[in-house]
C-alpha cells in the first residue's frame, strides 16, 4: 500500500479536538489551570506549529541524540580531559548543573500541564513531546556530574541544590516556580516557551556550548547542544499561542505576560551566564561577551520576533539596555565577595589582562569596578582574607531575590507596603510585577526576611551558611586560588 | 536599648546591605557601623568626616536612631562629606 504524504495524514491523526455534551468546559478545562482567556473553543482549534514530528520519529530521533551524547561522555571519562579544564571554566559548568538540571525536571511539570490543559488538540500534542524533553533533560544533566562526582564532589550540587535554602537556588526556584511550576497553560506557552525558551536559554545553551568547544570541554557542549534542538523545537508553541491571543484581542494580556518573564529571565540569566561568559570562561576562549551575546540574541533577533508578532519592547527598555553594561558585573562581584555562600568555586576573572578585556568590551569598567577589585587584592597580598568576605547580609530583592544593586547608590529602593508588610525591591520592574499580582508573591520569604524572622540560628554567617546546606567542604572558594590578585602591579593597587 | 535593622549603603559600594545598629547609637556610630563592612573592604578610606543621609536629609552627627525617628529596614546612606 503506498504511503500517504505527511499534509494528508498529520492533521487528521493530531487534530482531536470535540465539542463536550457530557461535562462542561470548564469542567474539562478549569480556567485556574488552563486560562482560557474567554476565547472560544474553537477558536484555539487553528492553533498550529511548524514541526508536526510523529511519535515514532520522535523516540526515534530522541535515542539518536543520547546515543550520541552518552558515547562521547563514555570515551571523554576515558581521558583526563577535565582534570585539564581550566579550573574557572569548573565553576561556570558547576554552577549551571546545580542551577539549571532540576528546574529541567520542573519544567516537564510545565510542559505537562500544557499537555493536558492547553485548549487545542495540537497544542497538547506538542507539550507531550515537551514533557518527555524536559525529562529527558532533567536525567542527562543529572546522569553527567554524576559521572564527574569523583573528580569534584561540588558536582553533588547538581541534584542537591534545589533541596537547600542557598539564596542563588531560592532565587532561581522563585523564579521558575512563577513561570512554569506552578502556571496556568497560556501563560507558560508565553513565559517559559516563547519568553525564557526562545529568548533566554538561547544565551545559556548555545552562547555556553560554543564557548565550551573554544575552552575543550567537549562533554558538555555535546550535552547542551543535544538539549538545544529539544529546545528549540518545543519552544515553537509560544508563538502560536500568542497568535491566537492577539487575533482574538488580548494583545494588552499577552504582553503584560512577556514582559513579566522577559525581566524576571534577564535578572537570572545575568547571574547565571553573565558571570560564566565574562569572568569564568578562560579569556584565550572567550568568542564574544556576555553583552554582545545579549545584543545579537536578545535586543536584534528576539525583539524581531516581537514586532513580527504585533508586540512592543517592553515599558522597561530603556533601563534594560542601560543594565547590560553593569547589571552582571556588580552581581559577579557580588558572587565572588560572599563565595562561601555558593557551591561553585567563582573564578574573580580580573587578572591585567582580563581587565584590560573587561575594558574594552565595557569602556568606563575599571572606573566603574577596578577600585573594587584593587581594595580586595591589595587586601590578599597583605594577608587580609577575612576582609575579603563579609559579616553581615546584601539585602536582596522581593522579587528576583538577587542582591540590590545599583550603579547610582544613593537612591532608596523601591518600596512597596502590602497587608502591612513592607516588601523591598531592586528595580521598578520588580515592583510593578509584585503589583500585578501581590496574593501571588505576598506570602514568599527572602533570605534576609528569613534571618529577620529568626529562622536562622545561630544568626551570624556561619548560620546562614549552614542554614543553607552549605558544609564547609562545599562552600565556595576563589577559583585560581587569588592567583590573580598577586599577579597585578603594586601600582594598580588601592592607595 | 533596641536594635535596628538597616538598609544601608556607602556611597560609591555597589550593594545594599543589611547593618544592625542600636536605638541609641549616635549618627557617627550609625555611619562607622556602615563602613566597617565596605571601607577597607572595597573601597579605600578617605581623610574626611562621614555623615549619614535619611529621607534625603544628612542628620547631625550626635543625633542618635531614635531621635531621628529611623525606623527598622528604612534605607540611610552613609557618605564622606568632602
Amino acid at each position: 500500500m503506498p504511503k500517504l504524504e505527511r499534509s494528508q495524514w498529520y492533521d487528521l491523526s493530531r487534530d482531536m479536538n470535540w465539542d463536550f455534551k457530557y461535562v462542561n468546559e470548564e469542567e474539562v478545562f478549569p480556567e485556574a489551570l488552563s486560562h482560557s482567556h474567554s476565547i472560544p473553543s474553537a477558536a484555539w482549534w487553528t492553533w498550529d506549529e511548524p514541526y508536526k514530528i510523529s511519535y515514532c520519529e520522535y523516540v526515534h530521533n530522541q535515542a539518536e541524540k543520547d546515543a550520541g551524547v552518552y558515547s562521547v561522555r563514555s570515551a571523554i571519562a576515558r581521558s583526563k580531559l577535565f582534570e585539564n579544564l581550566d579550573p574557572g571554566w569548573k565553576a561556570a559548568i558547576i554552577a549551571h548543573y546545580g542551577a539549571i538540571a532540576m528546574p529541567e525536571y520542573l519544567a516537564s511539570i510545565g510542559e505537562a500541564r500544557m499537555g493536558r490543559f492547553g485548549r487545542a488538540a495540537a497544542w497538547r500534542n506538542m507539550a507531550l513531546y515537551g514533557t518527555l524533553d524536559e525529562v529527558r533533560h532533567g536525567q542527562i544533566q543529572f546522569s553527567f556530574p554524576h559521572e564527574l562526582l569523583k573528580k569534584d564532589p561540588r558536582f553533588d550540587w547538581a541534584h542537591k541544590s534545589h533541596h537547600t535554602n542557598e539564596w542563588a537556588v531560592i532565587a532561581i526556584r522563585h523564579f521558575f516556580d512563577d513561570v512554569f511550576t506552578s502556571n496556568d497553560a497560556v501563560s507558560t506557552a508565553l513565559q517559559l516557551t516563547f519568553t525564557v525558551e526562545t529568548g533566554f536559554t538561547n544565551l545559556q545553551f548555545l552562547g555556553m556550548a560554543a564557548d565550551a568547544m573554544q575552552t575543550g570541554d567537549v562533554a558538555f557542549g555535546t550535552l547542551i547542544s543535544s538539549i538545544q534542538t529539544d529546545e528549540a523545537r518545543h519552544a515553537q508553541q509560544g508563538e502560536p499561542t500568542l497568535r491566537v491571543l492577539v487575533q482574538h484581542g488580548k494583545k494588552a494580556e499577552a504582553q503584560r505576560l512577556i514582559d513579566v518573564a522577559f525581566w524576571r529571565s534577564w535578572r537570572v540569566f545575568a547571574l547565571l551566564t553573565g558571570m560564566s561568559m565574562d569572568y569564568y570562561t578562560p579569556l584565550a576562549h572567550r568568542r564574544m561577551s556576555f553583552k554582545e551575546f545579549m545584543l545579537e540574541w536578545i535586543v536584534k533577533q528576539f525583539l524581531d520576533q516581537f514586532r513580527d508578532l504585533g508586540l512592543e519592547r517592553p515599558w522597561y527598555w530603556d533601563l534594560f539596555l542601560q543594565e547590560l553594561d553593569w547589571l552582571h558585573h556588580a552581581f559577579h562581584l557580588g558572587v565572588w565577595f560572599k563565595r562561601s555562600t555558593v557551591w561553585w568555586n567563582p573564578d574573580a576573572g580580573v587578572s591585567a589582562a582580563e581587565r584590560e578585556w573587561l575594558e574594552a568590551k565595557y569602556p568606563g569598567w575599571h572606573e566603574r569596578f577596578g577600585t573594587y577589585w584593587n581594595t580586595i587584592a591589595e587586601n590578599l597580598r597583605q594577608g587580609n582574607v577575612g576582609h575579603t568576605h563579609p559579616e553581615t547580609l546584601l539585602v536582596v530583592c522581593n522579587m528576583c531575590q538577587l542582591p540590590v544593586c545599583s550603579p547610582t547608590v544613593g537612591a532608596p529602593p523601591w518600596q512597596v507596603t502590602h497587608n502591612g508588610r513592607v516588601y523591598t525591591f531592586c528595580s521598578d520592574p520588580c515592583k510593578w510585577i509584585f503589583e500585578q499580582n501581590p496574593a501571588r508573591y505576598a506570602g514568599h520569604l527572602s533570605i534576609l526576611d528569613r534571618f529577620l524572622a529568626g529562622h536562622i540560628q545561630p544568626p551570624d554567617m556561619a548560620g546562614v551558611r549552614a542554614y543553607m546546606g552549605l558544609s564547609p567542604a562545599e562552600q565556595g572558594t576563589d577559583a585560581m586560588n587569588y592567583a590573580w590578585a598577586f599577579e597585578q602591579p603594586r601600582a594598580a593597587s588601592a592607595s | 536599648m533596641a536594635t535596628v535593622p538597616l538598609y544601608a549603603v556607602f556611597r560609591s559600594d555597589f550593594v545594599m546591605l543589611l547593618v544592625l545598629v542600636d536605638d541609641e547609637d549616635t549618627m557617627e556610630v550609625v555611619a562607622q557601623k556602615v563602613a566597617y563592612h565596605v571601607i577597607r573592604r572595597r573601597l579605600p578610606p578617605r581623610d574626611a568626616p562621614m555623615r549619614v543621609q535619611y529621607n534625603r536629609r544628612v542628620l547631625q552627627p550626635d543625633q542618635t536612631v531614635s531621635q531621628a525617628g529611623i525606623l527598622p529596614m528604612s534605607f540611610v546612606e552613609v557618605f564622606y562629606d568632602a
